[in-house]
């Protein structure tokens, strides 16, 4: 985008004084992540779950969940922690937390199935860095999870204008990059961009936002951008996407940011992606766990 | 689906026999042996067609029937019955609602402009291992659907084949019960079939497109006369083959169609390890193979 625009924007989103605010429990449960899994402080994230009823009665339910199938009731936040396991409670923290960035009346999207995307593509893209050997496979899960965040910017900042956006998308089944550039001429990449700089979100997270459509020279991007960029097609081919039909064919190996990856990580040239993709299905309902248990009333 | 959980009942298959990792085993057997690929979220399906075979052969526990699957001397007749287990009464008409659509928005719109560039206005789709009928008949309502409204002044045709002839027979008489035609949309229905007593058979406007024929696809000089086609399916025929039948059979599907083509198999069918010449293609919700033509750029795998 231009940096012009770029600038326009950024004055127009900052004058609004309906800018997303950061959720309070984001800050320290992203410190309290940034590091590798056997070191996280199970006391620590069961003090963050306790700081807010809604996500602590969260947790409670899903760890007695059909999914979970306990035949005792979990009552303490710890025991539902326990059960859980780090990684969905953390699932459910974020979840919970980004999802009161916007107040429950401004979404333009239907929010749980702007969580089955977000929440879909984070898993895609932490289980594609595993399997390709990518090191920081948690901050493939985040920027997975963060990428579309200019959503929630454009719900509430143009909150008319994007609710024809969306209809237009699914109306001419394009992609909503597309519809945005036609009827906004800015991007949630854009506006994305703008709010992960202003919650200060680390560099490489804010650049998977602002590229992950658009990602031209995947060199500049770097393996994390391209792992958004198509960990976000391959849930919208797959049923955690945004719930409307998109008409076309991928051929991935042809993918501009496949072939770059395939030069970082030459054994992404032997993944079965045939079955890596049917594998898929299996989150699905993973994801639509979480979501009902976010959502229920 | 009713069936396969009332089975379950039946079974006394808690949920503790459901998460047995030995099925996780089973499901790998499966897919390296016939590429079919079984989802976590739907083995209840594998346990319940799995409990089948296990009752058929004694086999008391997952772990012992595995035995069956990979020690045994008749192991390779039981994966056989285990895959016919897998693919038997999935058969119905407008099964596959993710390859339809990805046919009606993608494929064929996008043949239709290449083709158009040649002057050539007709399209040949060939339904290999066709059983009883219920995929070429798809094939021809849809392609006659288009041909009647985005693709005027187009023709097609359908070419059915299958090993068995009575199976054949069967397809050429076009007659389904209901349960067959169950997912057909109604305004389908109404254009393309007549009631017959409780069935309901399909029209000739829609037969007189398709060609029904016996072919062994294991039969090289047969195959090698196939030539021209648009978009092949081939549904769970290639997974009672061994490796190097299955490598043979798709490079004649290769031939046969012309670039650009699309090859279908199974939905959650793969190639992988079997041919590098296709190129593995994601649509909504299902993939499909597809033959680049020369000026395609290569790529690496998959
Ligand atoms: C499981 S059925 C699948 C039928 C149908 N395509 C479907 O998906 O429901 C397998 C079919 O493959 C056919 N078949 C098996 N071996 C074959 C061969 N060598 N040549 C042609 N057809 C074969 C069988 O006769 C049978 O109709
Ligand atoms: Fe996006
Ligand atoms: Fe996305």
């Amino acid at each position: 985008m231009k940096t012009e625009t770029l600038d326009r924007l950024r004055s127009r989103i900052s004058g609004i004084d309906a800018m997303p605010a950061i959720p309070i429990i984001l800050r320290p449960l992203l410190r309290c992540l940034d590091q590798p899994a056997e070191q996280i402080d199970v006391n620590r994230i069961v003090e963050l779950v306790s700081y807010d009823k809604s996500i602590a009665a969260q947790c409670v339910r899903m760890a007695n969940s059909a999914l979970f199938g306990r035949s005792h009731p979990v009552e303490s936040i710890r025991t539902a922690v326990l059960n859980l396991g780090m990684w969905r409670v953390r699932d459910l923290l974020f979840s919970n937390s980004l999802s009161q960035v916007i107040p429950a009346n401004r979404w333009v999207v239907d929010p749980s199935v702007f969580w089955r995307h977000s929440l879909g593509c984070a898993l895609v893209c932490r289980r594609f860095a595993e399997i390709i050997g990518y090191p920081d496979t948690e901050k493939a899960y985040l920027a997975g999870l963060l990428h579309d965040i200019g959503v929630l910017v454009n719900c509430m900042i143009v909150p008319n204008e994007f609710r024809a956006t969306v209809e237009k998308a699914y109306r001419e089944h394009i992609p909503m990059d597309e519809a945005e550039q036609a009827t906004l001429g800015f991007t949630h990449s854009d506006s994305g961009r703008i709010l992960a700089e202003a919650w200060k979100i680390t560099p490489d997270l804010v650049q998977a936002i602002e590229l992950h459509h658009e990602i031209g020279d995947p060199e500049r991007g770097g393996p994390l951008v391209a792992l958004v960029h198509l960990s976000d097609l391959l849930c919208r081919l797959r049923d955690l996407g945004y719930g409307y039909y998109e008409p076309r064919q991928i051929d991935f190996a042809n993918e501009p940011g496949w072939l770059y990856l395939v030069m970082q990580f030459p054994n992404l040239a032997e993944l079965d992606l045939a079955r890596f993709t049917f594998t898929l299905d299996e989150y699905a309902k993973e994801v639509g766990e979480l979501v009902s248990t976010v959502f229920a009333a | 689906m009713s069936n396969d959980s009332t089975m379950l009942k039946d079974e006394q298959l808690s949920v503790e026999s459901l998460t047995d990792p030995v099925w996780i085993r089973i499901r790998d057997l499966i897919y390296q042996v016939s590429g079919i690929y079984q989802a976590e979220n739907k083995f209840y399906l594998l346990v319940s067609r799995c409990s089948r075979r296990m009752k058929a052969v004694g086999a008391r526990t997952p772990r012992e029937y595995l035995e069956f699957l990979t020690a045994r001397p008749n192991r390779d007749a039981e994966m056989r019955n285990l895959l016919n287990e897998i693919t038997i009464g999935e058969t119905c008409l407008f099964r596959s609602m993710p390859q339809i659509d990805a046919l009606r928005k993608v494929v064929i719109p996008s043949l239709a402009e290449a083709k158009k560039k040649f002057s050539f206005t007709k399209l040949r789709f060939w339904s290999a291992g066709c059983s009883t009928g219920e995929e070429p008949y798809t094939l021809a309502m849809i392609l006659l659907e288009e041909t009647q409204t985005r693709l005027k002044g187009w023709t097609f045709e359908v070419i059915a084949t299958d090993l068995n002839d009575r199976s054949i027979a069967k397809a050429q008489e076009g007659i389904y019960n209901d349960y067959a035609v169950r997912n057909v949309p109604p305004e389908f229905m109404k254009k393309y079939f007549t009631p017959v007593g409780s069935e309901f058979r399909v029209n000739d406007s829609v037969r007189s497109f398709i060609s029904f024929n016996r072919l062994n696809m294991l039969d090289d000089s047969k195959m090698l006369f196939m030539r021209g086609i648009d978009t092949i399916f081939c549904c769970n025929v290639l997974i009672y083959f061994d490796g190097k039948s299955k490598t043979r059979t798709v490079e004649h599907f290769y031939n046969a169609l012309l670039p650009n083509g699309h090859f279908f198999l199974g939905h959650s069918e793969s190639l992988y390890g079997i041919s590098k010449k296709f190129r593995l293609v994601h649509f909504p919700g299902t993939t499909a193979y597809w033959k680049p033509s020369e000026s395609t750029p290569k790529a690496g795998a998959p």
